[in-house]
Order: structure tokens, then C-alpha cells, then sequence
């Protein structure tokens, strides 16, 4: 990868809890239109990953880097108008108002600027995940398959550069996990965003992914194609254990 | 906000005939000595000081505790201005009402309680969230009060500031101005939660942090909601010195205003625009009667008023008659 084409950039990010160290030394580059998968065991720090880029958390050592400009520390709000959106594990939408309602909460806020038109991006991203028709349902009355397209649509309507998504499929059936892969495809074709995707559903990932990434126990341990991944000695140890003797 | 259904129309212009009507209640021959008359510029002062709590609390989900200060602040800034003469020097002398119903000592009323909100809601919104952030106000009250009173000639001490009361001549103007502030105060909340702002005060209350990752500044947002809420107490409290004229510790900093409009608004139906106003003249009312009627157990009345409309009306007055429960 050519050093101007990386859009975010951890240099050996550290996050500690007290005594516990839940991220180390974790260097990570991510380019323009990738789909790259992280994985990892319960308690890997996937999630934490997450909120460590999304400032939630800011890292005990190491340097994030966004478009060549250094991002540690800067506020939540000001992460995402620089262009990185997320979705959450936990789905959060705001559910006294309409599904538009919410993804004109990214298009407004959310676009540091990018956006001109929040009316007219909001109704694109609302099409994009399929949820035209449910446009004015407040989302306290939507499933939660509908509330994970629509976090998505939100993240989208702020017209980031890289989008971060935390387990989108949690909780969904196959069919609906089958229409989440056809949206997270059409969201990285239709609006050129590079997707970093936490995911349990491992076999997903292999699927849909070009390059996949792994964590266990706060290290990255492998980072490569999914062929490279599955016969990686490190990856099989994490989840299946240690062969024994 | 966006989607308007045909209830809030009909809503709407029952507002509006109800505000025309209540103008021209003064035209009725003996209206303005009436006790009706005073019975509704109180409803005003309250539903004010109800859409003031409920612009912080119901639309944008911080629980002020402490409106009563800035009710309090408002009131004593304008007796103050007033007896100190420090806002019109000569021009005083001749004009000796210029003071009274002025809109500039009143809008430095609310201004000077906006100002406090924002130097206090600063640290305790950025730290401080839910019960903690309700504690915190309410403290802050109590530390305004205790200012006040130990505030020596300039705030009068534990007796306060008393206003020339001999500019007082009718009710009406108070009526008006509260009337008119009313209706003010309702068409810009309305027109606030249409806008932008709106949107994000909405996303705030609903989730912090969806709100933050998805570009909101939660803390401008929070905060400026709170000075909002702020101006307008201080500006009741501005119109209720050229009420009592005696501007005490003991009155103006009362935990009834604030406690008042809190019950008015959560009976009426909070984060309505509505009904804050709604829930203003029926708890008032109740409040009013139950003193009349039966003086020495009104409290109890009062209490058990609100105990049942929690109990049948818990989402308030106007979701529960709109059908339709939406915000704004």
C-alpha cells in the first residue's frame, strides 16, 4: 500500500485499563475502498479498537492517524465531521424520532461540511439500506435488523470516508443477515468508503472480506487474506486452543 | 419536527384562538379588577416558567433543579437595575415609569440568569449526568440564595430590594406582557424544535452517545438548552418584580418556582410544546381552588392531584388527548 493512499493509521496503540492492558502495541493501516474484517475472541478488544478510534477511549500510548493528520484526543463529534462514522454492538438509534428523522441527525451534524444537501442524502442513504418505505416509523416501533440498516443509513448520511461497523449482524436471522452483506456491499461499491466490520460470524467475514485482521487477548496476531487467516498456526490456537503437546 | 399529522394542526389553532381570546379578555366591562384576572396572569407566570423547565428537561432530557435561581437572579436583577437606577441615568428622572415594564431591564433579566447558566452548567454538564446533574442544580440554587443574602446593601440582605411600588396602577399590563410572553415563548420553542437545533436536543436526550458519534456536540448542545431555559426563567422573574415589587431571598428564590412548573409540565406532558401551558392552568387551578376551599389541607389536595395524574395520565395531559405521542 502507497503511503498517501492510507486514510487511518494506529502507530503502536496502547489502551490500559488500571492494571489490565486491553489494547498493545497495535499498528494498523487501512486504505482508500477496503473491506477488512477484525476478528477475535470474546474479550479480544475489538470493540475497544473502536472506541479508541472513535475517541470514546483515548489510547494510554501510540498515535492515531487520519489522512495524515494525527487524531488522538480529538473530541467524538469532531472525529466523525472528519469523516470516520461508526455503527454500535449494543444498536443505538434515537428512538423518539422518525427512521428519517435519525439519519438527518448524520447528514446534518455528522458531515463536517461534505454534505450540501441533507435532505437529498439522507433520502439516498435511507434507499440504500431498503428502508424507504418505513421513512416516517418512529424506530421505537422498528425491528432490530431495520434499527441495524438504519444506523448504517445514519452513518452513511454523513458522508464518511471510513466507516466503522461493531457486529451489524448481531442478533439478525439468515435471511436478514443475507440482506445486511448485500447493503455493507452496496455501501462500500456505491459510496466508496472503506469498512472496517467486527464480526463474530466468522465465516461472513471470509466471504465478503478481501483482507481480515485478528485479535486476541489486546495483540494483533494475524493480518492477511482470508486464505492467509485460515491457515494461520496463531489464528487456530486463539479460537480452538493449543494443540496438546 | 418534520412530519406534521392533521391533531397538531387542530392543536395548533386552538392555540392560537385561545391566545386571541385571552387578549381580549380585558375589553369585558369589570375583567381587569376581577380575581380571574390575577387568577390567569399567574397561569401566564407559570406556564412561562413550565415551557422554560421543559425546553431543558422534556425536549433536551436534562433535569434542571435549579430554575428557581434564575427565576430568582431575573427578578432581583431588574429590582436591582431599578432602585439603583444603573441602566437610563437621567432620563429617570423624567420619566420615573421608565423602568417599569421596560424590555430592556427585562431582557437583561434573562440575560444575566442565561449567563449564570452557562458559567454553572458548564463544569456540572460536562461532568455530570442524570440525578447528578439534577443534585448539582439544586445545590446551585442554594448557593445563589445564600449569595443573596449575604450580599450586603447591593442585594438588600435577607430582607431584599424593594421597587418604587407607587408606579403600580392596573393589572393589565402584567396580563399583556404575560400573555404576550406566553405565546412568545410557546412560538419560539416551536419554531426552535423545528430547526437544526431542534434535531440535536432531540438526539442529546435520546442517546449521548449516538449523538456525539454521530457529529453532535453533546455539551454546546446541553448547555445552550440550559441557558435557554435560564433566560426565560429570568425573564418571569423580571415580570413578577413588577408584580410584587419586594424583591426578597425568601420569595423569589422559593423552591416552589421550580418545583411548581416541574409538576405543571410533567401533569401537562413533558417534551410537549403544549403542554407545559395545559398543565399550568389546571394544576394552578387545583392549587388555587384547594386553597379557597380548604385552606389548611391544601397541600394534600395539591399532592394527590399529581399523585393521580401519574397514575392515569403518566405520559401527561397532552399525549394523552393528542393521541399521538410526538415530540414538538
Amino acid at each position: 500500500m502507497q503511503p498517501d493512499d492510507t486514510l487511518l493509521h494506529l502507530e503502536a496503540v496502547q489502551k490500559r485499563f488500571g492494571g489490565l492492558v486491553v489494547l498493545n502495541n497495535i499498528d494498523i493501516a487501512i486504505g482508500a475502498n477496503e473491506l477488512i474484517g477484525l476478528i477475535g475472541p470474546n474479550g479480544a478488544g475489538k470493540s475497544t479498537l473502536f472506541n479508541v478510534i472513535t475517541a470514546l477511549y483515548t489510547p494510554t500510548q501510540g498515535r492515531i492517524r487520519f489522512r495524515g493528520r494525527d487524531i488522538t484526543g480529538t473530541a467524538p463529534h469532531r472525529i466523525c465531521r472528519l469523516g470516520i462514522a461508526r455503527t454500535f454492538q449494543l444498536v443505538r438509534t434515537f428512538l423518539t424520532m422518525t427512521a428519517f428523522e435519525n439519519i438527518m441527525v448524520g447528514a446534518v451534524y455528522g458531515s463536517g461540511g461534505r454534505v450540501r444537501h441533507a435532505t437529498s442524502a439522507a433520502q439516498d442513504a435511507l434507499e440504500l439500506v431498503g428502508l424507504s418505505a418505513k421513512r416516517d416509523i418512529r424506530t421505537a416501533h422498528m425491528t432490530l435488523s431495520d434499527r441495524r440498516l438504519l444506523e448504517i443509513a445514519r452513518a452513511v448520511a454523513s458522508s464518511p470516508a471510513l466507516l466503522l461497523l461493531d457486529e451489524p449482524m448481531a442478533g439478525l436471522n439468515p435471511t436478514e443477515i443475507q440482506r445486511m452483506v448485500d447493503v455493507i456491499r452496496r455501501v462500500r461499491a456505491e459510496k466508496g468508503v472503506s469498512i472496517l466490520w467486527v464480526e463474530h460470524k466468522v465465516d461472513a467475514i471470509m466471504k465478503v472480506c478481501s483482507r481480515v485482521i485478528v485479535l486476541d487477548h489486546g495483540e494483533k496476531i494475524a493480518d492477511g487474506t482470508p486464505r492467509e487467516i485460515v491457515a494461520n498456526r496463531k489464528v487456530i490456537e486463539a479460537y480452538l486452543g493449543e494443540p496438546a503437546a | 419536527m418534520l412530519k406534521q399529522a392533521l391533531p397538531q394542526r387542530a392543536w395548533t389553532a386552538i392555540a392560537i384562538v385561545a391566545v386571541i381570546a385571552l387578549a381580549l379578555v380585558p375589553l369585558l366591562p369589570g375583567a381587569v379588577d376581577s380575581y380571574a384576572f390575577s387568577f390567569l396572569f399567574f397561569v401566564f407566570l407559570y406556564a412561562i416558567m413550565a415551557q422554560g423547565w421543559n425546553l431543558v428537561a422534556g425536549f433536551g432530557g436534562q433535569i434542571s433543579l435549579g430554575n428557581h435561581a434564575f427565576f430568582g437572579l431575573g427578578a432581583y436583577t431588574t429590582a436591582i437595575l431599578w432602585t439603583g437606577n444603573y441602566l437610563w441615568g437621567s432620563l429617570y428622572d423624567s420619566h420615573p415609569d421608565i423602568y417599569y415594564f421596560d424590555p430592556v431591564t427585562m431582557t437583561l433579566g434573562g440575560l444575566v440568569a442565561a449567563v449564570a447558566a452557562i458559567i454553572i452548567g458548564l463544569p456540572l454538564l460536562s461532568k455530570l449526568r442524570g440525578d447528578y446533574f439534577a443534585l448539582g442544580t439544586l445545590g446551585f440554587g442554594e448557593i445563589v440564595k445564600v449569595m443573596f443574602i449575604n450580599g450586603g446593601d447591593f442585594t438588600g440582605g435577607a430582607f431584599g430590594v424593594v421597587a418604587p411600588a407607587g408606579t403600580f396602577d392596573t393589572l393589565l399590563p402584567h396580563y399583556l406582557v404575560g400573555l404576550g410572553l406566553m405565546a412568545g415563548v410557546g412560538v419560539a420553542i416551536r419554531l426552535l424544535m423545528r430547526s437544526r437545533y431542534g434535531l440535536a436536543l432531540i438526539a442529546v436526550r435520546d442517546d449521548e452517545m449516538a449523538a456525539s458519534a454521530n457529529g453532535i456536540d453533546v455539551l454546546k448542545v446541553k448547555v445552550s438548552a440550559f441557558a435557554g431555559s435560564a433566560f426565560i426563567a429570568g425573564v418571569a422573574g423580571s415580570l413578577y418584580t413588577y408584580y410584587i415589587f419586594h424583591v426578597g431571598p425568601d420569595s423569589v428564590f422559593d423552591l416552589d418556582w421550580m418545583l411548581l412548573p416541574l409538576m405543571m409540565t410533567v401533569v401537562g406532558g413533558t417534551g410537549t410544546l403544549l403542554g407545559p401551558i395545559l398543565g399550568a392552568l389546571v394544576m394552578y387551578a387545583v392549587f388555587d381552588l384547594a386553597k379557597i376551599v380548604v385552606p389548611d389541607y391544601h397541600p394534600v389536595i395539591s399532592g394527590l392531584t399529581i399523585i393521580l395524574a401519574m397514575l392515569f395520565l403518566p405520559k401527561g395531559l397532552m399525549r394523552s388527548f393528542a393521541g399521538r405521542a410526538r415530540a414538538a
